[in-house]
């Protein structure tokens, strides 16, 4: 057990988490319904499931370049993004105005009417 | 005797308008709403299908306390940004360990939303 050995599980550990992470949003993406998502994300979660057990560190790196590039091939080309983050529908649209700025409510009427 | 029926109509509509609006301003300044915030994530928590719903509490680590795999992590993280409309990037998404935590996460992402927006 060296320490480059346990660098190297971490590094596997996170790189399969952000894949599955990406691979669940795509499969949210590829899904037209609801119900046919959670098909889809259980049948995700038992090939991940699948390799659970696998020991072996070359292995374990072949796998994820395989998985990485099955994802990237089947990547949805118009992702469904959140509408305020960047890239969304909202993204900068009717922004709320800088503090500081009063808004008036009672617009175009006099204070003695 | 319309304009009476008219103004005393147009009296209690405002009236109403005036405590409504008076309701709101009063949840969002308060600490009420960052309570019903927390209250929504542990809802959120508890119908989680692998989470035993008696378990969870406000500070129930998910990984120690309520015995989730990184993949069941990814999963919940998910599930908040779907309920919270709101992105949480990966490396966030690691150190929201409990309810509390992800309730915090979520009103400062709105705080930060807000002053993005306002620039």
């Amino acid at each position: 057990m060296s320490i480059s050995y346990i660098a190297r599980r971490a590094s596997q550990k996170e790189k399969v988490r952000i894949l599955y992470r990406r691979a669940l949003k795509d499969t949210l993406n590829w899904a037209v319904h609801r119900h046919l998502f959670y098909q889809d994300a259980s049948d995700l979660r038992e090939r991940f499931e699948a390799n659970k057990h696998v020991e072996d560190i070359d292995t374990i790196d072949r796998m994820i370049a395989d998985a990485e590039a099955h994802y990237n091939k089947f990547r949805h080309p118009d992702p469904y993004i959140v509408p305020w983050a960047p890239g969304g529908s909202k993204f900068t649209r009717n922004p709320t105005p800088p503090s500081g700025i009063e808004i008036v409510y009672n617009y175009g009427r006099e204070d003695n009417d | 005797m319309q304009n009476i029926i008219r103004n005393t109509l147009l009296s209690h509509l405002r009236l109403g308008n005036h405590t409504w609006q008076r309701k709101m301003c009063a949840s969002s300044k308060s600490n009420d709403s960052s309570k019903m915030l927390l209250d929504r994530v542990v809802g959120l928590v508890k119908k989680f299908d692998r989470i035993d719903a008696k378990m969870v509490t406000e500070t129930a680590d998910f990984q120690k306390d309520l015995s989730l795999d990184s993949l069941d992590r990814v999963e919940l993280v998910m599930a908040f940004e779907e309920e919270f409309a709101m992105e949480i990037p990966e490396e966030e998404a690691d150190k929201l360990t409990c309810c509390a935590d992800v309730a915090k996460y979520i009103a400062s992402g709105d705080k930060g939303k807000i002053t993005e927006d306002s620039l």
